[in-house]
């Protein structure tokens, strides 16, 4: 499925330059160094790191899209590194795991 | 990085890229606060490189040549309450004493503080790796001290390679048996 189709289902846009990138498969971690080696290409990216690290990572593993969960907030200059630098990033008010099982739904 | 050894490796190997014929790694425990020290004699940065190295993103060319190595070392100390500071001079701005000095501070007590991991490995890794440069290790803990200087190994061993086997085995010895006396 594509990025900007999540937000048909309650997933909010905090950066959206790519929104037509697919989605295929989901990561999950924190420690950037961790998950700039394992995350896969076209990924969704479910974290709760908020700083500039996070956008380089993303950038780095060319993952499809970042998806904040626990409705955590990103700093505006760190969106608009984010937009700079062509990197969609989304947000769920859900907790991880309810964020995980809800993509695993929809990424097939 | 899960453990702070694996970081410090990273960024002392950036000292010995940038042509160091010393490099410092020093650590200092002073009850909570470890300072982490890495020094080098290398070529040095001028001000926009020093800001690309901490900025994951700043750029003054096409393609990105450093690594990710200082912004997860400053991610990691301020996680802590810390922070970290690089000063640098270049060859150009000072022939004789130039270098880089990158210092980070860390609280040992805060949750997020990543675990030091295996110091040893990392020194031994960065002495078989290089073994024609030099480096100073020492770790200060509450006053007592380990430590591991190349240049004192060399005058001993003479014609002998740093990274031959007997001497890495020695060079692991020695640095474990430290660290028990330490703890």
């Amino acid at each position: 499925m594509k990025v900007k189709e999540l937000l048909e289902h309650g997933f909010e846009a905090l950066s959206l330059p790519d929104g037509d990138r697919e989605i295929d498969g989901v990561y999950i971690g924190d420690l950037l160094s961790w998950v700039m080696g394992r995350a896969q290409m076209d990924n969704a990216w479910i974290t709760i790191m908020t700083n500039v690290n996070t956008i380089a990572v993303a950038s780095l593993a060319d993952t499809s899209c970042v998806i904040l969960a626990e409705g955590v907030d990103m700093p505006e200059d760190i969106l608009e590194t984010a937009r700079d630098k062509e990197i969609n990033v989304l947000r769920s008010s859900q907790p991880i795991y309810e964020t995980a099982v809800q993509l695993s739904k929809l990424v097939s | 990085m899960k453990e702070l050894s694996l970081n410090i490796l990273d960024v002392a190997e950036n000292s010995v890229k940038a042509g160091a014929s010393l490099t410092q790694i020093l650590l200092t425990e002073e009850g909570d606060v470890l300072t982490l020290e890495i020094v080098d004699d290398g070529c040095g940065m001028d001000e926009d490189v020093v800001r690309s190295v901490i900025d994951p993103f700043y750029t003054t060319r096409t393609t990105r040549k450093v690594g990710m190595g200082i912004p997860l070392l400053k991610l990691a100390c301020e996680q802590t309450g810390g922070c970290l500071d690089i000063s640098s001079v270049t060859q150009e701005a000072d022939p004789v004493s130039h270098g880089t000095h990158v210092t980070a501070t860390f609280h040992m007590n805060h949750i997020d503080f990543t675990p030091l991991g295996d110091l040893t490995a990392s020194v031994l890794t960065l002495i078989q790796g290089h073994p024609d440069t030099d480096f100073l290790f020492r770790h200060t803990r509450n006053g007592n001290v380990v430590e591991l200087d190349t240049r004192v190994l060399r005058e001993v061993l003479e014609d002998v390679p740093l990274n031959s086997y007997d001497v890495m085995r020695w060079i692991e010895g020695d640095l474990q048996e430290q660290y028990e006396a330490l703890s």
